[in-house]
């Protein structure tokens, strides 16, 4: 197991920048994950690692060594596949065998490492079949399985879950997490799917166009989100932004909507009187308050959740969503009164999206 | 509804004629070939004959040298598919994963090739192999339709390399595997159905040219098929019409046996499921 250490790194393709610049330290027995929209660079940065696409520029280390122009065969790292790629002429047991193989193991050796494996992974059963007799999981597992009899120091994820059905991404995402906190390997895993990443992460990387936008553990991104990118993309149903005119009166502190309403906002330093800024309330947080207090919002949709309901109102001229635990019987054209606490509100610069 | 039989009657009636138009050939070419000299012109024609004549088997193969004929044809038709799947394999390969200067227009290229029949180039063919002091030479065979197969052999194999994920030789890489290994265990074992396909195409192109054949090689000893039975067709005061139809009727043999043996290889090739 290592630390993985990467500098600078780019990637271009003819004058195309698909990583520009990108600089990022993966602490030993870290489990990080790389998340961003589709076509953000996160799978490309993670075949840089893996040295599946080369590196224009920068360089990447494993433990000591670097590692920009070792081939992959020889960078000691395993890797899981989103379709798997499993060999379709191997049985299960071949699968999980064949980089033992190519490292001349013995047979004895080769054998109790598969069963530990399959053990591991429960798939004692299924050693014999062909790749093609297996269910999507199954393969899943298989496809893990690869990966554990490595031993590698590193391993990557590349969207492993994305071709299971929503509930066995659930399970699967706890059994790789579980895998994890026992095995203690290093790991870089991608995937679009933010609550895949904000449940498995020690660290999250939020990319977005080939650049990094923030790293941090999974609460840090969802509390203090470094701009507006990283506060849209973490968080579901996603916060709410409210653009509007920031406003220093006295003391008090608000931000003054398209259509006139005035917010309350969080007293921030870093604001300045009639600053163009975008006020960001998650749903969570937007809260029900009595008559007259918060700001009035009127109710456009009501859709249960089971344990919530979540609550489409127009609020300053914006339709924003809050998750209210009680279900109120509330009905479209209905007007209610929404607020939010100070430390709960995020105010950012609406031209660079920057926090403040 | 149309019930099943119904439409299982209309399909073979509609099927009939093509059925017909492939058959008679071959029925005309048996028949001739079993039926005792005496009886081969008579008026009207008839499809019945009084005599079985496996003999006609056996005078013909002596009489015209069949067997030598045979291991020519053999020869070719086999060093000529080996030699365009040896080329072929790498270029498809190459054509599938790398990308690299003037690929399309490669591409391209090999398929004006085909564009052109090789009737157009038998002079130059021929010039070129008096060069190469490779006229009356069945190598000059092996080469020619080595090089006039790739075309489509490369086009054929690649459209199937494509489809072969490139993330299995890429696992196979992260698992520890050269390139070289990759291919050999990974990826040529699941384009095991395409080499089948292309090998059985050049293979019958082979084994059926005529042409070049009959351009190149001067002998008899050195005849394909092809040529022998053309040999004892031209230029001669009195044509033997049974030995001709019985070494035609052995001629498609090989044939048939390459394709029914390699057939099997073929479905179960295809029926390998790849990744999801």
């Amino acid at each position: 197991m290592a630390s993985v250490a990467i500098r600078g790194v780019e990637k271009r393709f003819g004058a195309a920048k698909i990583i520009r610049g990108v600089d990022l330290d993966i602490n030993d027995h870290e489990f990080v994950v790389l998340v961003g929209p589709s076509g953000c660079g996160k799978s490309t940065l993670l075949r840089m690692i893996a040295g599946l696409e080369t590196i224009s520029s920068g360089t990447i280390t494993i433990g000591d060594r670097l590692i920009n122009d070792v081939a992959p065969q020889d960078r000691d790292i395993a890797m899981v596949f989103q379709s798997y790629a499993l060999y379709p002429h191997m049985s299960v047991h071949d699968n999980i065998g064949f980089s033992l193989k190519l490292r001349k193991k013995s047979k004895a050796e080769i054998e109790s490492s598969v069963m530990e494996a399959a053990t591991i992974l429960n798939l004692q059963d299924y050693l014999q079949r062909s790749p093609r007799q297996l269910s999507g999981g199954q393969r899943q597992r298989v496809a893990m399985g690869r990966a554990l009899v490595r031993n590698a120091q590193v391993f990557l994820y590349d969207e492993p879950l994305s071709n299971l059905d929503a509930k066995l991404r659930v399970t699967m995402r706890t059994e790789i997490k579980a895998l994890h906190q026992r095995l203690q390997t290093t790991s870089v895993y991608v995937t679009h799917d933010q609550i895949e990443a904000m449940t498995m992460a020690d660290r999250i990387v939020v990319m977005n166009a080939g650049r990094v936008e923030q790293i941090g553990t999974p609460l840090e991104l969802y509390d203090t989100p470094a701009n507006l990118f990283v506060a849209d993309f973490i968080g579901s149903p996603s916060m709410n932004f409210i653009p509007g005119v920031f406003e220093r009166d006295g003391d008090k502190v608000v931000v003054v909507g398209r259509d006139g309403t005035r917010l309350p906002a969080p007293a921030t330093t870093r604001a300045t009187h009639s600053q163009n800024v975008v006020l960001g309330i998650r749903p969570e947080h937007l809260g029900l308050r009595s008559d007259g207090e918060g700001a009035a919002a009127v109710v456009e949709v009501v859709e249960p959740t089971g344990p919530n309901i979540e609550v489409f109102a127009s609020l300053a001229g914006i339709r924003t969503c809050s998750i209210l635990s009680q279900r109120h019987p509330f009905q479209p054209g209905q007007q209610i009164w929404l607020g939010a606490e100070m430390d709960q509100m995020h105010l950012f610069d609406a031209a660079s999206g920057v926090r403040l | 509804m149309i019930s099943k039989l119904k439409k299982t009657v209309i399909y073979w009636l509609l099927l009939a004629p093509l059925v017909i138009v492939i058959l008679f050939p071959f029925a005309v070419m048996f028949v001739t070939a079993v039926r005792p000299r005496e009886e081969l012109f008579v008026y009207p024609p008839r499809w019945t004959f009084s005599q079985f004549r496996w003999d006609n088997f056996v005078d013909m193969w002596v009489k015209t040298n069949f067997g030598g004929a045979l291991l020519n044809s053999l020869y070719v038709s086999v060093s000529a598919t080996v030699l365009a799947l040896l080329f072929s394999i790498p270029a498809a390969y190459a054509l599938s994963r790398y990308r690299f200067p003037g690929k399309g227009l490669y591409r391209n290229f090999l398929l004006m090739t085909q564009m052109m029949s090789p009737i157009v180039l038998v002079l130059g063919l021929f010039r070129l192999m008096v060069a190469f002091g490779l006229v009356n030479n069945l190598n000059s065979l092996v080469i020619t339709y080595a090089a006039f197969n790739m075309a489509f052999t490369i086009w054929m194999l690649q459209s199937y390399f494509n489809t072969i994920p490139r993330e299995l030789e890429e696992a196979a890489w992260m698992d520890g595997a050269s390139h070289y290994f990759s291919l050999v265990k990974i990826f040529l074992p699941l384009a095991v159905p395409a080499m089948v396909v292309t090998a059985i195409f050049t293979f019958i192109n082979s084994w059926n040219e005529f042409v070049l054949a009959l351009t190149m090689i001067r002998s008899n000893d050195d005849f394909t098929l092809p040529v022998m039975i053309f040999s004892q067709v031209a230029g001669r005061y009195q044509i033997e019409w049974h030995h001709v139809m019985a070494a035609t009727v052995l001629a498609t043999v090989p044939v048939a046996i390459v394709f029914s043996w390699l057939q099997r290889y073929l479905i179960r090739g295809m029926a390998l499921g790849a990744v999801k």
